[in-house]
């Protein structure tokens, strides 16, 4: 065999994961699909592969240019999904006969963005997303501030502002400002980059675009120092639908402290018409973690009937690299609890006994696989992090006994082999 | 309206001073003959006699407004109710003992050990304050006797004298924390306790 061998590469801006990386990155997942379920919410799945048009011209000229798209061999245009909103609402207008409205479900996929690859930016990721669709009601906005700040404290992470604003809200203060509706989508976007440019240079960018009384503006727009001080401030203008919303959130448990009204914020996503979230984690400079909004319009696109949704997307990626940041998830190299030494050929019946009954008890654990020095199949635990391990050599399987060995602190314990079960599980990082 | 309802002990050692502490409000309580609703003479109040772990469940669902128990009840499991005050007596102490001949001296000997106990949630958390790593044995009574019978290496058990230990054969090594008879309230009741 002399074949040129193909180089194991993979695209820029994708990953390989080690099982160590998975195992963590499930155990996150799992955390926040449980709390999804909690709040009545259930899983679909939609393709990969997706026909052009399902996916273009729905984000606006910077997502447009991010979205993967292609010919196939057979010359239709493909294009892979962006955001897990876009897919939900061509899937909800093709399946709305067969499910329950108003419906809530909740999606854990990979979307693709041809972005320039760099610090929590990929070019495949994942994202966690819930939406409802068929409810007009603000308890649904409501509903979704409580599940991400359940979802964030739950996962260790207390530092968070949901920033909220309305579209609806924006759309009317522009609109008291002379603003022409043609320009309002161009001016969205210029102030949705404030994080980016500053003041002086978004005043600019406006100007560019033919609205001179940008400082007004956006002076207008500055949050002040409490929802209830902005709240009163733009009082002029419509903010029944914030009101509401936070009120049915205060009712719900959500702490005011939490959110954060500022009518600056705006997300750049073309499709919102209503409440908008954005989470930053404040002692952080990611960048937004989770993101959405309620969009009246998506679905018509899709089917003639209107269905009004909103949602919101847990950026998974950069949730991860917070919690890894902040040392809140723990690096497991296996999924076992218990290596089961095996001493020698005549010990091996022994050994497999103390395996079943470990795993039938419900305790993850492995058995290992050779005959090799104790020392080695100790090695073999250190190198997957596995916290137990449990030996039965001659003097053991004489007295009945089994010795479990614990990896970090070296320490042995040899106690009657009908007890081994009852010992592993009352550890507290066994279960 | 509605009688005030208080829970209490219906067997044990918080019993007669619970007993005793209310009527030192000047509730004269009738004696009913199966004793599980106490009514008191000329005020609008009820005894209820319920079991000790019990006592909080009652206070957390409204169906008492006030109820006596021992701190280590509180300790051990997360209920909803507000600590009113500390009462001053049932005064004892969680312990962690092991048999007079024991090996193990410290806290740090007890790595690795096996620890019976009816209170698991409490243990685990010094253990795991003290960074311990130990097996829990979970019984429900009767905790005592179980390193006799090679159940385990260590106790952890509510202790007031010590007596019931050394009967036993065990010494204590270690205090966990010292618990007595608290009032406590439903977290969303602001009634005004006997007056």
């Amino acid at each position: 065999m002399n074949a040129k061998k193909i180089s194991p590469i993979i695209l820029k801006g994708t990953r390989d994961f080690l099982p160590s990386e998975v195992i963590q990155r499930k155990k996150i997942m799992d955390i926040i699909q449980k709390m999804f379920e909690k709040f009545g919410y259930v899983p679909v799945e939609t393709p990969i592969l997706c026909p052009a048009e399902t996916i273009l011209g729905k984000y606006g000229e910077e997502g447009e240019k991010l979205t993967y798209n292609f010919k196939d061999a057979g010359g239709r245009g493909i294009a892979l999904p962006y955001d897990l909103t876009v897919p939900f609402a061509r899937y909800f207008a093709a399946n709305y006969n067969n499910l329950e409205v108003p419906f809530k479900r909740y999606q854990i996929q990979r979307v693709w963005r041809a972005e320039k690859p760099q610090k929590g930016r990929l070019r495949e990721f994942y994202q966690c997303d819930i939406d409802i669709i068929g409810s007009k009601s603000l308890i649904c906005e409501a509903e979704i501030a409580k599940i991400i700040v359940s979802t964030l404290l739950e996962l260790g992470i207390d530092d968070f502002k949901i920033k909220i604003n309305s579209r609806r809200l924006i759309n009317a203060i522009l609109k008291s400002f002379g603003i022409p509706d043609s320009k309002v989508t161009p001016m969205i976007r210029i102030i949705d980059k404030k994080d980016k440019i500053g003041e002086e240079q978004m005043v600019q960018e406006l100007s560019n675009i033919g609205v001179e009384n940008g400082l007004e503006v956006l002076s207008r727009l500055k949050p002040m120092n409490s929802n209830k001080e902005t709240m009163d401030k733009l009082r002029d203008s419509d903010v029944s639908e914030l009101e509401t919303f936070m009120r049915y959130a205060s009712d719900l448990g959500v702490d005011d402290k939490w959110i954060q009204f500022d009518p600056m914020m705006a997300r750049g996503l073309d499709y919102y018409t209503g409440v908008i979230y954005e989470v930053v984690s404040e002692n952080s400079s990611l960048g937004a973690i989770c993101a959405g909004g309620r969009y009246d319009d998506l679905c018509s696109m899709f089917c003639d009937q209107n269905f009004s949704g909103v949602g919101v997307a847990f950026g998974f990626e950069r949730i991860m690299m917070l919690l890894k940041e902040r040392m809140l998830v723990v690096e497991n190299k296996s999924c076992s609890n218990v290596l089961v030494t095996v001493f020698d050929e005549s010990a091996l019946k022994k050994s497999l006994s103390a395996y079943n009954s470990l795993v039938e008890a419900g305790i993850n654990s492995e058995i290992y696989l050779g005959l090799d020095k104790l020392n080695k199949q100790f090695k073999y635990a250190d190198k997957k992090k596995i916290p137990f391990v449990v030996i039965q050599g001659p003097e053991e399987i004489l007295a009945k006994t089994v010795t479990v060995k614990r990896m970090d602190t070296g320490k042995q314990k040899t106690i009657p082999d009908s007890q081994l079960v009852e010992y592993i599980k009352g550890y507290y990082e066994a279960n | 309206m509605k009688p005030i309802r208080i829970a209490i002990q219906n067997k044990g050692r918080l019993k007669e001073e619970s007993v005793e502490f209310l009527k030192s409000f000047g509730l004269k309580i009738l004696n009913s003959d199966r004793g599980l609703i106490g009514k008191c003479e000329g005020q609008n109040v009820e005894i209820l006699y319920v079991r000790h772990g019990d006592i909080p469940v009652y206070v957390q669902s409204g169906a008492a407004d006030f109820g006596i128990v021992g701190a280590n009840v509180l300790n051990e499991r997360k209920f909803y109710v507000k600590k009113n005050k500390s009462l001053g007596f049932g005064k004892c102490k969680l312990v962690i003992a092991v048999p007079k001949n024991s090996g193990i001296k410290t806290i740090s000997d007890l790595e690795g050990e096996r620890i019976a106990t009816s209170y698991p949630n409490s243990l685990k958390r010094f253990l795991k304050e003290n960074e311990i790593n130990a097996s829990i044995i979970e019984v429900r009574g009767s905790v005592e006797i179980s390193p006799l019978l090679g159940l385990s290496d260590a106790i952890c058990d509510i202790t007031q004298t010590g007596e019931t230990l050394k009967e036993n054969g065990l010494k204590k090594i270690i205090d966990i924390f010292e618990s007595e008879a608290c009032l406590i309230q439903n977290g969303f009741s602001d009634k005004e306790f006997l007056n």
